[in-house]
């Protein structure tokens, strides 16, 4: 009863949070600050399908940009060869979400019977794979230095393109959260638990691993297509381990296995890249600012090992716990009375 | 003939080089189960300070000494302050060395300035020498037999002496060793400084091998190291440097003969061990 009521107030948080920022543009008219929560919208939908696999499954994936490199390609692609047109990006969106589904499906059914670091440098190399493919074809992908390319109309107006972000964000966040709640995804949190434990209660432990792995890599998908028409640009940045650790990083920083974690942590990460960056005006010091980027991952883990959401949701359990105990002390006392 | 001969030559040298990096990393991880992502960045600390001292002094020997110095008591750090608070939790241990990792390749930038910094070969053993049409450089053979004598000594310290039992006991079984009554936190620092000094010294000899030392290049060649302990098989020493060579060598004669191939030889290489033998060539089974 207390944590539905709990949640539902959490509900009536998020709708209040996704209303103030889809009045934002309308009020507050600030073309840096829309196209840096462009950004963050954009991020977050691929952090939160990482968090799928790493939150809810327990599993580490390096190869996590390559799902977000196909999206981002295959809409290139399309853009550039075809006509910029609507129903020529609804295509590309189809295919990008057949395409990263049937890699997905394979790479996991080669990949996820290996233990978790071996799993981890596999996908790794299917990335690298990936990445050495689109700088060798190069009548397709223009090798290393990319294209530009344009965007159908719809996507053109800065404030449209924003809203669009965050309703693919709101959208993927309410799916994910069905997701993660259905029977399924309890299989998928139980075989993080103890994998040996739900395999000998009868699922098939690797089909269920390869369901996460395919929904977590067409979301990832959409977000690649999301990033590169925000760019109207797409080079073999995309494929490299730097979106992964970006991924990696949103995701642990926000809370594992919270899918608002993956959001906030995608926010922190981006605002705080945005901030270090402004600051190398101030002090040459911070044109170093990876160096800020690492000490505080150091003192995150060190400080933060759950995330933050997570580590709030731990102090909320204990003062719940807190309460309970003190609630009945007060009944045993007064039974003593 | 003669072009067979150089391409061995060269993937044994490059191999070597990844042996130093690879064979702490299996070590660490072996033992104590750290998947340490900032290996990379004590490879390029390595060479950065091994140059250095190597140019102002004037001696590539000093150089060595130095950078091996670095590598240790960077390592000695890195276990102290940054791995001994994760033990036992791999997420947390791969953001936490990743995080340093970052901070040792932009300190590097910040000390040495972001430009690629050339290193040459010192005179002793540059040139080369010709045996009847073939040519041998002479530093890539010095690379070679660095690279065989550190393993043999490892390999000595390994299976010779009582700190390479209690190390290989470890690998097997940790808490074991400890009930047994060793300080195993000591032992952990042994060998993490003296991976850290394999990978220094690597770096250091990388350095007039490739002519230019940048900051980028700990985490290139750890992304290689890594692939090499998972072919050789995780905790493997004799895996890691059959792994090394391997890669070394299809690496050098793809380059030559599949040049569209080469930079995905190494993952091929991978792919293809992983999906026949998931432990890897050396690995022990489950």
């Amino acid at each position: 009863m207390m944590t539905r009521m709990l949640s539902n107030r959490m509900n009536i948080l998020y709708l209040l949070v996704a209303g103030f920022l889809a009045l934002l543009p309308f009020v507050y008219d600030s073309r840096s600050l829309l196209i840096l929560l462009s950004q963050v919208f954009i991020f977050a939908v691929l952090a939160m399908s990482y968090d799928i696999l790493l939150g809810y499954t327990g599993i580490v994936s390096f190869g996590h940009a390559m799902f977000f490199g196909i999206g981002a390609y295959t809409v290139g692609v399309f853009m550039k060869r075809f006509e910029p047109e609507t129903s020529y990006f609804l295509l590309a969106v189809l295919v990008t979400i057949l395409l990263t589904a049937v890699v997905s499906y394979f790479v996991g059914l080669l990949t996820l019977r290996l233990k978790s670091h071996f799993y981890a440098m596999l996908t790794m190399a299917f990335a690298g794979l990936f990445l050495v493919l689109a700088e060798k074809w190069r009548t397709v992908t223009y090798g290393n230095d990319g294209f530009t390319f344009r965007v159908p109309d719809f996507l053109k107006d800065r404030t449209d393109f924003y809203l669009i972000c965050l309703g693919s964000m709101v959208i993927v966040f309410i799916l994910l959260r069905r997701f993660t709640n259905s029977p399924l995804g309890r299989v998928l949190q139980a075989i993080r638990e103890n994998e040996q434990r739900t395999e000998s209660l009868g699922y098939s432990v690797l089909q269920y691993k390869i369901i996460a792995s395919v929904v977590s890599g067409v979301i990832a998908g959409i977000a690649g297509i999301l990033y590169s028409v925000s760019l109207r640009f797409v080079n073999t940045s995309v494929f490299t381990m730097d979106i992964t650790l970006d991924a990696l990083l949103m995701t642990i920083i926000g809370g594992v296995g919270t899918l608002v974690g993956a959001i906030i942590g995608a926010g922190i990460i981006e605002f705080s890249h945005h901030w270090l960056t402004e600051l190398a005006k101030v002090h040459w010091i911070f044109e170093r600012w990876i160096i800020f980027f690492g000490i505080i991952y150091i003192l995150a883990v060190m400080f933060f090992p759950m995330g933050i959401v997570g580590s709030l949701q731990k102090l909320k359990f204990r003062k719940k716990k807190k309460l309970e105990v003190s609630v009945e002390s007060e009944a045993v006392s007064q039974g003593d009375s | 003939m003669d072009v067979l001969i150089n391409l061995s030559l060269n993937g044994l040298a490059t191999g070597m080089l990844i042996f130093l990096l690879a064979a702490g990393l299996t070590l660490i991880f072996g033992l104590m189960d750290v998947l340490n992502f900032a290996h990379g960045g004590l490879f390029a600390w390595g060479a950065y300070s091994g140059i250095w001292i190597y140019s102002s002094t004037g001696s590539f020997f000093i150089g060595i000494i130095g950078a091996i110095l670095t590598g240790m008591i960077l390592g000695i750090v890195t276990e102290r302050w940054i791995i001994k608070p994760v033990y036992g939790n791999h997420v947390q241990q791969i953001l936490i060395t990743l995080g340093l990792m970052l901070v040792l390749s932009e300190m590097l930038k910040v000390v040495w300035g972001p430009n690629q910094i050339s290193a040459v070969t010192p005179d002793y053993l540059s040139g080369s020498w010709e045996f009847g049409g073939i040519i041998i450089i002479k530093y890539r053979v010095f690379i070679i037999a660095v690279g065989l004598a550190v393993f043999l000594a490892v390999q000595y310290l390994l299976k010779k002496t009582k700190i390479g039992l209690v190390v290989r006991a470890g690998v097997m079984n940790k808490e074991m060793v400890q009930s047994l009554g060793v300080n195993i936190q000591r032992v952990f620092m042994f060998v993490f400084m003296i991976g850290a000094g394999m990978a220094a010294l690597g770096g250091m000899l990388l350095g007039p091998y490739s002519g230019v030392i940048y900051a980028d290049m700990g985490m290139e060649f750890a992304i290689l190291a890594f692939i090499v302990v998972v072919i050789g098989g995780m905790g493997s020493f004799t895996g890691s440097v059959m792994a090394a060579i391997l890669v070394g060598l299809s690496g050098s004669f793809m380059a030559y003969y599949v040049p569209d191939l080469a930079l995905a030889a190494n993952m091929l290489l991978m792919a293809v061990v992983l999906i026949f033998r998931p432990q890897g060539l050396f690995g022990a089974k489950g």
